[in-house]
């Protein structure tokens, strides 16, 4: 039994770390998204954005193996049994985020958009909200895991900053439908947009969730 | 001591097995109901612990019942505890939360009156004021873990994997000190009328722990409940879980450990003698139920909530308990002494 009791033990260490990495993927995730964008409208497809491009495609293959780990163990250890379908599903929404970041890098990569310098600054904006609304989803996950009293605070930014995302990407698509480009380049900018903006959608989607189930953990 | 022996005590071993397969869910049944511990861990740490308690603490709660009503001949013990069962069986049948120790006070009454011997109304009332006091005591400790607990919780922010390895261990840990104070509080139920009739002799064990009578009394009867524990408490715990409700396996932990505190301040002579050297008020040893225990400490734990989880049906249902319960058992104890009397003409009183 003792045996048993000292494996749980080394066991639990290895998944509490694993689940933090899993973290630090999505905030690595959401930075190198922010720079690839960035490096995008100033030198399209370079060797610069091509080489963070596979940056983020490691990460989110990275994240892949260790949320596969992380259910893995949770079900073989049979660990946190009363809360486990719910941090399942909280790892499964935080690697849709993940995804997102390297589907619209991969999009950008793909498609080649061809972007006016006067949108330039809008874009680079609602990135950046983008960003910080999954960078505030992934530390009050962090702090469903350590520390739930804190969660409620970084879920009020990530609603603040998705709502801004929503103004933001308005204004943004109006500009577009306003100008004077082609139809075919104003939906394909307005894809992106919509895309850019998917991704603070989905972590407020996710906050909300992770709201009930740290009500749930309140015993 | 013959076979006539064990016959005659094969009502208590009877009534052991029954605690042992019900009390069992008390102390690992939302453990076991949510995996958190295998049930043959908890079934063996319960099984050893429940024996350690009767054998080495149970010897306050049962002088109590000694002196409700000493039972002198096997066959009065026999029926006493015989009634108690027949009672539990019934009350259960009613979906009344039972308690064995309320079904043999009634029956020791019965025992009494039957024999024409005086019960004690001070130990009665004792007795009786234990039962109202042990649901609101561990209603109290509840609330006093339950803000500890989630203060603790609040201040260390360990890591929810880290708070579930620790939380199986305080399970066991909770589970094991619950059986070793069911074991000392309990076992005055399930043997405590044999005592004085009982023809067994001490009893050196191979490593030289010597037993006297009634704790050789005390072991059969602690296996009786282990017993109960390993073959039935299984099936108890899958249908009707902890059952008072479903509760999460950090209340789980702090529910167990403020009806173990109840439990074990019932049933300890030494704590009763370090109160009174002190100069302070001690609790009286009696045996108390450990599903009352638990009941009133989840509705404490729902009282400092907010008050919504009462179960006022299940208070009303508890307060009837202590009037019916005895009650019942003595007119059914009554009954079957004359029956055994007059029937089978065994002596069943001195």
């Amino acid at each position: 039994m003792f045996h048993v009791n000292f494996s749980l033990f080394s066991q639990t260490k290895a998944l509490e770390n694993k689940i933090d990495m899993f973290h630090d993927k999505l905030l690595d995730a959401a930075m190198t998204f922010k720079k690839a964008v960035a490096v995008y409208l100033e030198q399209k497809r370079s060797d610069d954005f091509k080489k963070i491009s596979k940056q983020i495609k490691q990460i989110e293959h990275d994240a892949d193996n260790l949320r596969r780990e992380i259910e893995n163990n949770l079900y073989s250890q049979n660990l946190i049994p009363d809360l486990r379908a719910d941090v399942l599903q909280l790892v499964e929404n935080l690697d849709r985020v993940i995804n997102k970041f390297d589907e619209v890098v991969y999009k950008f990569y793909a498609e080649q958009p061809e972007i006016a310098n006067e949108y330039h600054s809008r874009i680079k904006e609602l990135c950046s909200l983008s960003a910080d609304c999954a960078e505030n989803m992934a530390k009050a996950s962090r702090a469903f895991f350590r520390n739930v009293s804190s969660v409620r605070d970084y879920s009020q930014k990530v609603y603040f900053i998705e709502h801004e995302s929503d103004l933001s990407s308005r204004k943004l698509t109006e500009a577009i439908f306003d100008s004077d480009l082609p139809l075919a380049n104003k939906l394909q900018l307005n894809g992106f947009v919509t895309d850019i903006a998917d991704i603070a959608d989905t972590a407020e989607d996710f906050i909300d969730e992770l709201l009930i189930f740290t009500i749930k953990r309140d015993i | 001591m013959g076979l006539s022996f064990f016959i005659f005590l094969s009502s208590g071993l009877f009534l052991g097995w029954s605690l042992g397969a019900s009390d069992a869910s008390n102390i690992f049944g939302t453990a076991v109901g949510t995996k958190m511990v295998k049930f043959r861990t908890a079934a063996i740490i319960a099984s050893v612990f429940i024996v350690l308690g009767a054998v080495s603490a149970g010897d306050g709660t049962t002088q109590t019942l000694g002196q409700l009503g000493s039972i002198n001949t096997l066959p009065g013990a026999f029926m006493t505890a015989l009634a108690a069962a027949l009672t539990i069986y019934w009350m259960v049948e009613l979906s009344m939360p039972i308690s064995t120790s309320q079904a043999i006070v009634g029956a020791i009454i019965g025992w009494n009156f039957f024999a024409s011997k005086p019960t004690d109304p001070a130990v009665l009332t004792k007795i009786a004021a234990t039962w109202v006091m042990c649901p609101v005591l561990a209603g109290a400790f509840a609330v006093m873990l339950y803000y500890l607990v989630k203060k603790i919780i609040r201040v260390s922010h360990l890591h929810l994997i880290r708070q579930d390895c620790y939380l199986r261990v305080g399970l066991i840990l909770a589970g094991a000190f619950g059986a070793y104070a069911l074991g000392a509080n309990n076992i005055a139920n399930v043997m405590g009328v044999f005592v004085p009739a009982s023809p067994l002799q001490s009893f050196i064990l191979p490593w030289g722990w010597e037993l006297n009578a009634t704790q050789v009394l005390f072991l059969i009867g602690g296996l009786a409940i282990s017993c109960g524990v390993i073959t039935y408490s299984h099936k108890v715990i899958n249908t009707v879980g902890n059952g008072v409700m479903k509760m999460s396996p950090l209340m789980a932990f702090v529910v167990v450990i403020a009806q173990s505190l109840v439990l074990f301040l019932f049933a300890s002579t030494e704590l009763q003698e370090f109160l009174h050297s002190n100069g302070l008020p001690a609790f009286p040893l009696v045996p108390v139920s450990s599903s009352q225990a638990v009941i009133g400490a989840v509705m404490g734990i729902g009282i400092y909530k907010g008050g919504r989880d009462i179960n006022w049906q299940l208070i009303v249902k508890i307060a009837m308990s202590w009037v019916a319960t005895p009650l019942v058992a003595a007119v059914v104890c009554y009954v079957s002494l004359f029956f055994l009397q007059n029937v089978f003409a065994l002596e069943v009183f001195r």
